[in-house]
């Protein structure tokens, strides 16, 4: 067997022992309550066992990382997937971290499916090794990109213990404006991340099953000189077009719940040839992920914040709060040497000039700036607890716009190989 | 404020009008704040902070502006706001051709929201005024907040008293209370010797009974280094507007030739840009044969004119200072000057040929002779013929009139006009047109125009070896950066700064014992939770266990 | 601080206000780069002319002078340069000399369009495209009123009328 397969079977047994760690948290939380057991023993006992599986599990990755770099001759992180899965080895080496400075094992039961979710994610993109442009031949890539993975990292885990704060303050028998608002605002939080895991979903569905829709878009662009030149091109669809291309020809399309042409026309003002398919990969993730929320809230029957609420009942929000700042305060100096000085001096090397206002570059600065206005707030009394917590939650929401929302929304020199 | 306040307090020190916290012991000097029990506020360890005055004048409230933290944050969250739109279209400063035209180009492109955002001039987002104008009113702000609070903390940590007062323990974010059956005296140093197996350093008072422990005081000094950084930096963005100090433009170079680098007395030849793909066994199933590229580089000399730099009538000397080959992350290096490998083009030029010519009726040919495509020259004598050169054309055409013209000054479609004398043509010559491209005899049918005398004569260029031609131009980007080295060093400062401030926390543990009734305060700037962990562990090294979380009092918010 | 107090503020916010403001006014002026400004010297030169002959700049101090960029690819260069030699008759007398510096083609293509069209005004040629460049052409053809003081009175981008040319000429002058 060749490196590369070990590999891969390494970051299937990573993403297993991650899902079981993540269950024995679950049962951790939620077997207190059961029959015959001490619940500070079993919620203990349980949670020691996650935690030795997760370990296990960050093994496991750390071996397909460096499996991956010598079967394949350069360290694994030029394309999307292989910086995804990075990003999520880098968060798991950071709650392993967190974990050994507070012992609050429950914060697992967050980090672990932040993890999960981020590693099924980069699976949907190409996973093949992909040789090296010449602009990433570089030590630099080596020091800059995993540096910048290990601050995010750090910002994930301030998320996972923010998010755990507000579900266990905000209050769901408040009935005030204000509570209401509170408690709405964290419901569309979860929402959001079901619509990510609804995007999985649906890409992993439609590409095993095999589907596949193709279109011929005639475009008219504009050069530099403001000459006008059309062009076509075939896009090619992994999802049930609900929202074909703007000004297009369908070539085939495979039939689904007996559509057999695209359902609406992507609007003009949609710009670029593949912006028909992401809208239509958006709205069929907003969809399935709306889907599997109603499922769930139609078994528990109540608010998805509300039936999590009840979980994090042992635990000590002040101690989420610290944890939340400090894994932020550990990040940050990581991420401004990694993410910001490194990208610098490497940009210099390579284009001749340290800074560029590429998109990229911008929203690195953004979340530095965003980041650093955090730091600067929990200065100020009364910036403690639920404004903290809402603020590392944003917070993490600008860093996967910068990792991915740039790439996938704005083009520029930064754009990853192997983006679908 | 026209009443005089009295500000000596009890233990005998005058302190300065302003002060929180009696800079001695450190008792509450305000009677509010005496009698409430809320954990103190120990900014500046509640040292006046004479920059908050009473009457601020014009100036002082300009600096009272920038000196504020709460204003620092909204400069900081509308900068990133800012930033944000202009990542929303590419800014026009991605496009480098001189034919760029903003004003048409986001309305034709993006309809009416580019149309909006060219109006907004947000196209040119970083070098916008109110952009420039947010980041100077950063600058200053971290200026003036560093100023106003650098000293007072370097003072109120500089002078520091041991015995504090009892009030100031108990109101600590960390404290505790309790009774010892130890002699105080052996206690306190006990306690002394275990923190200092946790790197604080002890201090003890004349009496015995009192002691300071401090630790990584050198970590409240970070922010103020990384502000000093961030200063450097901004400052040494800003210097790279001085003409001359930013240098960044293009220069276009086909294989073998010397081009000069506008604004400088630098030449660079290119010895030949080169590319190589990777081959289908090194792609993945689906990027074969996508033409994905592995290398591109060039080797190029680096000339300096030596003489007659400003002469275009001479031509400047030129001497060799440097060879390298460019590669995207491997520039050319020299003094301050630094050629990046930016694009390339493979559009082939020819150069030059060196044809034979044939007599067609005896079927003998002679030569070759060079003919260059730039400058060539005028008379040849090959064989029996003598050929003059008496026009040329580098891109011929015919124009509406139908007269020979040439439609660019690139050797596209190259014609030359020949006087030709030789055997069996008339004593005055002949003229005769030579399309040295095969691609331009079809098409302007060379043999038509030439008419009796295609019959007599031909010119061929007998395979490629006798075609000179460049294969390829590379760009490369010219860079010179004065300002640069500043902006590192202003990052390592500011680096510095920032580890040095948040991976070390200050400490300080106080405590008093009075008839055996020990009373023990602590504080930190971040970290309660380490803090509140050492103070329990000495404690425990004394004999009093205890939860460490017991110790807090206020602590855990922050 | 202390009694440094005042002058500390003043000194920080003066520095603050003057860099800061040099910084804001630079986003203002960087508009144009590269152009040449009316009012401001034009960039020197040193030429060959057609028999081979140098030709500066500095040979036209005190005459009002203008330069003609073309090529003999440019339709429109060609097209508009018999007005510049029926106005280079006119203005002779008066001093106003016509320089048409050539955009580095070859001798032999040059002399002979120069000769076909009959032009008598001063011609010289270009050498590496170095000249345009410092002129900061952009398109062409492009046309440069000198006065005699050497700055800048006027540019024209693209083909010019002969009454065009007329006027430029007597603001040149007047001016």
């Amino acid at each position: 067997m060749n490196w590369l397969d070990f590999s891969s079977s390494s970051f299937i047994a990573a993403f297993f022992l991650y899902v079981i760690s993540f269950i024995f948290y679950m049962v951790a939380v939620a077997g207190k309550k059961w029959a015959n057991r001490v619940p500070k023993e079993h919620e203990a006992r349980w949670s020691k066992r996650a935690f030795v599986i997760s370990t296990l599990g960050l093994l496991a990755h750390l071996s397909f990382f460096f499996t991956r770099w010598i079967g394949s001759g350069q360290i694994p992180t030029s394309n999307m997937y292989e910086f995804i899965t990075l990003l999520g080895m880098t968060i798991m080496i950071a709650y392993t971290i967190i974990h050994f400075i507070y012992k609050k094992p429950l914060l697992g039961m967050f980090a672990l499916p932040l993890t999960i979710i981020i590693i099924a994610y980069a699976s949907v993109f190409p996973q093949e090794v992909q040789p090296l442009i010449p602009a990433l031949q570089s030590n630099w890539l080596k020091i800059h990109v995993t540096m910048a993975a290990a601050g995010e990292a750090f910002f994930a885990v301030g998320f996972a213990a923010g998010l755990m704060y507000l579900l266990r303050v905000i209050d769901y028998k408040d009935t005030t404006k204000k509570g209401k608002r509170a408690q709405r605002w964290l419901e569309f939080t979860l929402i959001s991340i079901f619509v990510i895991i609804g995007f999985i979903v649906a890409a992993f569905a439609f590409k095993g099953a095999g589907y596949v829709a193709e279109f011929q878009q005639e475009t008219v662009s504009v050069s530099q000189v403001g000459e006008l030149t059309t062009s076509y091109e075939v896009v090619e669809y992994t999802m049930p077009p609900i929202f074909k291309p703007y000004n297009s020809e369908t070539l085939q399309v495979t039939k689904f719940l007996g559509m057999n042409d695209g359902l609406f026309e992507t609007p003009s003002w949609f710009n670029g040839v593949n912006s028909g398919r992401k809208l239509n990969t958006v709205v069929w993730s907003i969809i399935v992920g709306l889907i599997l929320y109603g499922i769930i809230r139609l078994i528990v029957r109540k608010p998805l914040g509300a039936a999590i609420h009840p979980m994090l009942d042992g635990i000590d929000p002040d101690d989420l709060d610290e944890i939340s700042y400090r894994s932020i305060v550990i990040g940050f100096p990581i991420f401004t040497l990694g993410g910001l000085i490194f990208a610098m001096i490497w940009a210099e090397i390579a284009w001749g000039r340290f800074w560029g206002w590429d998109p990229k570059e911008v929203w690195a600065l953004i979340t530095w700036l965003y980041y650093s206005a955090y730091l600067h707030f929990r200065l100020s009394r009364g910036w403690h607890g639920k404004p903290s917590a809402w603020l590392a939650v944003i917070g993490f929401v600008i860093v996967l716009f910068t990792l991915v929302g740039v790439n996938l929304l704005i083009a520029g020199m930064h754009s990853y190989a192997g983006v679908d | 404020m026209l009443l005089p306040v009295n500000t000596k307090c009890e233990c005998g020190h005058q302190n300065a009008v302003g002060t929180v916290l009696c800079e001695s012991c450190g008792k509450p000097i305000e009677k509010q704040l005496l009698d409430s029990n809320e954990p103190l506020e120990m900014r500046y360890d509640g040292v006046a902070r004479r920059s908050q005055k009473a009457n601020p004048d014009f100036l002082d409230k300009i600096w009272n502006f920038f000196s504020s933290v709460k204003i620092a944050i909204y400069l900081i969250i509308i900068t990133f706001l800012g930033a944000m739109l202009g990542t929303i279209f590419p800014q026009a400063s991605t496009f480098i051709s001189a034919n760029f035209n903003p004003s048409v180009y986001y309305a034709e492109q993006y309809g009416l929201p580019g149309q909006i955002y060219y109006f907004l001039g947000l196209h040119k987002t970083f070098s916008s005024w109110w952009f420039i104008t947010l980041l100077v009113m950063i600058g200053t702000s971290l200026v003036i907040c560093s100023i106003d609070r650098v000293l007072p903390l370097y003072r109120a940590l500089n002078k520091q008293q041991i015995r504090k007062h009892h009030s100031f323990l108990k109101r600590q974010k960390a404290t505790y209370s309790g009774q010892l059956t130890e002699e105080a005296n052996v206690w306190t140093v006990q306690y002394g010797e275990a923190l200092k197996k946790k790197g604080y350093k002890i201090h003890i008072d004349e009496s015995g009974t009192a002691l300071l422990a401090e630790k990584n005081r050198f970590s409240r000094w970070g922010p103020y280094i990384n502000h000093i950084g961030l200063i450097l930096f901004l400052l040494a963005v800003l210097a790279r507007g001085i003409p001359g100090w930013n240098v960044d433009q293009y220069v276009s170079v086909t294989d073998g030739d010397t081009a000069p680098i506008a604004g400088t007395n630098y030449y660079v030849k290119s010895e030949g840009f080169s590319m190589e793909l990777y081959n289908n066994e090194e792609l993945p199933e689906e990027l074969k044969d996508s033409g994905r590229v592995k290398t591109f580089k060039t080797d190029v000399v680096l000339y300096e004119c030596t003489a007659n730099c400003d002469d275009d009538f001479l031509q400047p000397e030129l001497t060799e200072v440097k060879q390298h080959t460019i590669l995207v992350n491997d520039p050319l290096r020299y003094k301050e000057l630094k050629l990046h490998q930016f694009d390339f083009n493979l559009t082939p030029r020819i150069n030059a040929v060196s044809p034979m010519i044939v007599n067609k009726e005896t079927g003998e040919s002679y030569g070759p002779f060079h003919l260059t495509m730039v400058n060539p020259e005028l008379h040849y004598e090959v064989g029996p013929y003598t050929l003059e050169l008496i026009d040329k054309y580098m891109d011929f055409s015919v124009n509406s009139d139908g007269e020979p013209i040439t439609i660019s000054s690139s050797p596209n479609a190259p014609a030359f006009i020949f006087n030709i004398k030789g055997p069996n043509l008339a004593a005055t010559g002949e003229v005769y047109m030579y399309f040295p491209l095969e691609k331009d005899k079809v098409r302007f049918s060379q043999d038509t125009i030439n008419r009796e005398l295609a019959n007599k004569i031909g010119i061929n260029v007998e395979g490629m070896e006798n075609v000179d031609y460049s294969a390829a131009t590379t760009y490369l980007n010219v860079r010179i950066d004065k300002a640069v080295k500043f902006l590192w060093i202003g990052a390592v400062f500011s680096m510095l700064g920032l580890i040095m401030g948040t991976y070390w926390q200050h400490r300080r543990i106080w405590l008093r014992i009075d008839d055996k009734q020990l009373t023990l305060g602590a504080h930190t700037n971040k970290n309660w939770f380490g803090l509140r962990a050492d103070a329990a562990y000495a404690l425990k090294r004394c004999g009093i266990e205890l939860d460490p979380k017991s110790l807090d009092n206020g602590g855990h918010k922050g | 601080m202390g009694k440094n107090r005042k002058k500390v503020q003043v000194i920080v916010l003066l520095l603050a206000f003057l860099i800061g403001g040099y910084a804001i006014f630079q986003t203002f002026t960087d508009d144009n780069n590269g152009t040449i400004k009316e009012g401001h010297a034009v960039p020197d030169f040193r030429l060959a002319n057609l028999q081979g002959e140098p030709v500066s700049l500095q040979d036209y101090k005190g005459t009002p002078l203008v330069i003609n960029f073309w090529g003999t690819f440019c339709e429109p260069c060609i097209r508009e340069m018999p007005s510049f030699e029926r106005q280079y008759t006119k203005w002779k007398e008066k001093g106003v000399e016509i320089v048409a510096i050539n955009l580095s083609e070859d001798t032999l293509t040059v002399s002979n369009y120069v000769k076909k069209l009959g032009v008598t005004y001063t011609v010289l040629r270009d050498v590496d495209r170095k000249t345009e460049k410092r002129y900061g052409l952009r398109s062409y053809p492009t046309t440069f009123f000198v006065n005699s003081d050497g700055t800048l009175s006027s540019v024209f981008v693209g083909e010019m009328l002969e009454a065009q040319i007329n006027e430029h000429i007597e603001d040149m002058i007047g001016g």
